[in-house]
C-alpha cells in the first residue's frame, strides 16, 4: 500500500497536501479558523496565444473537486 | 607467483592508504556535539511556522517510512520520510520536557554535526485533535474508498486513510 499513490499518477507535493489537509480536517474547534486559511490554495492559468488571453481556467488540485475548490 | 605478489601488494597498501586518508568513516564523522555530551539539537520547522528553534535534547522518535525510530545524539546521518504520524521530541525537565506533535508527513535530516531538522506541512500536538471528528472523517473516507471511481480518487482516500488511522491509534 505504501507508495500506491505514487502508481495512481500522484506526486509527492499531491500527496503530502493530501494528508495535510486530511490532518487539518480534524483539528478542535479552538484552532479551526486560524488553520482553515492555510487550507485554501488556488491557482489559475490562461493559455495565452498572438497577444492575447485565453479562459482563464483554475488549476486541478488533487482530492479537491473543482466545484468546491476556492473560486475568490 | 611471488613477483606478482611483490607487485601487487605495495600497490594495495598505497590504495589503503589513500582510503584511510581520504574517507571520514561513522564512528568519526561526528564530532563533539556543541549542545553538550549526550544532546543534540533539533529544529522543527513547518512553512508557516518555526515549532522549535536550536533545542538541545536527548531524543527524538519519530514514525519513518522505513519504520519507528529513536535519535539519539550523534546518530548516523541520515534523511528519513515520515509517515502520517508522531513526533516526539525528549528534552531534559530543566528545559522543555518531551513534546508530543502528530505530523501530516515530512522528513527528517539528521546531519553529521548531530542536528535535526525535521520539516512537516502539519502539525498539531494531540490536545488540538477532536477525536469525534477522526472517527467521523475515518468513516467518511473508508466511504470514499468503496465509492472511488477512478485510481486516483481511491488512493487520495487511501492516504486520508493512513492519516486518520494514524491519528486513532496516537489517540487511543
Amino acid at each position: 500500500m505504501a507508495f500506491g499513490w505514487r502508481n495512481a499518477g500522484l506526486n509527492y507535493l499531491e500527496y503530502s497536501s493530501v494528508a495535510a489537509r486530511a490532518l487539518r480536517r480534524v483539528v478542535t474547534k479552538e484552532v479551526a479558523p486560524k488553520v482553515a486559511r492555510r487550507d485554501a490554495m488556488a491557482l489559475k492559468f490562461s493559455k495565452w496565444s498572438e497577444g492575447k488571453a485565453g479562459e482563464l481556467k483554475p488549476a486541478p488540485v488533487a482530492g479537491v473537486k473543482a466545484d468546491q475548490g476556492t473560486s475568490a | 607467483m611471488y613477483q606478482l605478489r611483490s607487485l601487487v601488494r605495495p600497490s594495495l597498501q598505497l590504495f589503503r592508504r589513500g582510503v584511510q586518508a581520504s574517507t571520514r568513516l561513522y564512528a568519526t564523522e561526528a564530532p563533539a556535539a556543541s549542545a553538550g555530551p549526550g544532546k543534540m539539537v533539533v529544529n522543527f520547522v513547518l512553512p508557516h511556522e518555526v515549532l522549535v528553534k536550536k533545542q538541545a535534547v536527548n531524543q527524538v522518535n519519530l514514525s519513518a517510512v522505513s519504520g519507528d525510530l529513536g535519535i539519539l545524539a550523534d546518530h548516523v546521518p541520515t534523511v528519513e520520510q515520515l509517515k502520517p504520524g508522531i513526533v516526539e521530541i525528549i528534552g531534559d525537565e530543566s528545559g522543555s520536557g518531551t513534546q508530543k506533535w502528530f505530523v501530516s508527513g515530512g522528513f527528517a535530516i539528521m546531519n553529521p554535526d548531530s542536528s535535526l531538522n525535521i520539516n512537516a506541512i502539519e502539525a498539531f500536538k494531540l490536545d488540538q485533535i477532536s477525536t469525534e471528528s477522526v472517527a467521523q472523517e475515518l468513516a467518511k473516507a473508508e466511504q470514499n474508498l468503496a465509492s472511488a471511481k477512478s485510481e486516483q480518487e481511491k488512493e487520495i482516500a487511501a492516504i486520508e486513510i493512513e492519516v486518520y488511522e494514524a491519528l486513532k491509534s496516537a489517540l487511543a
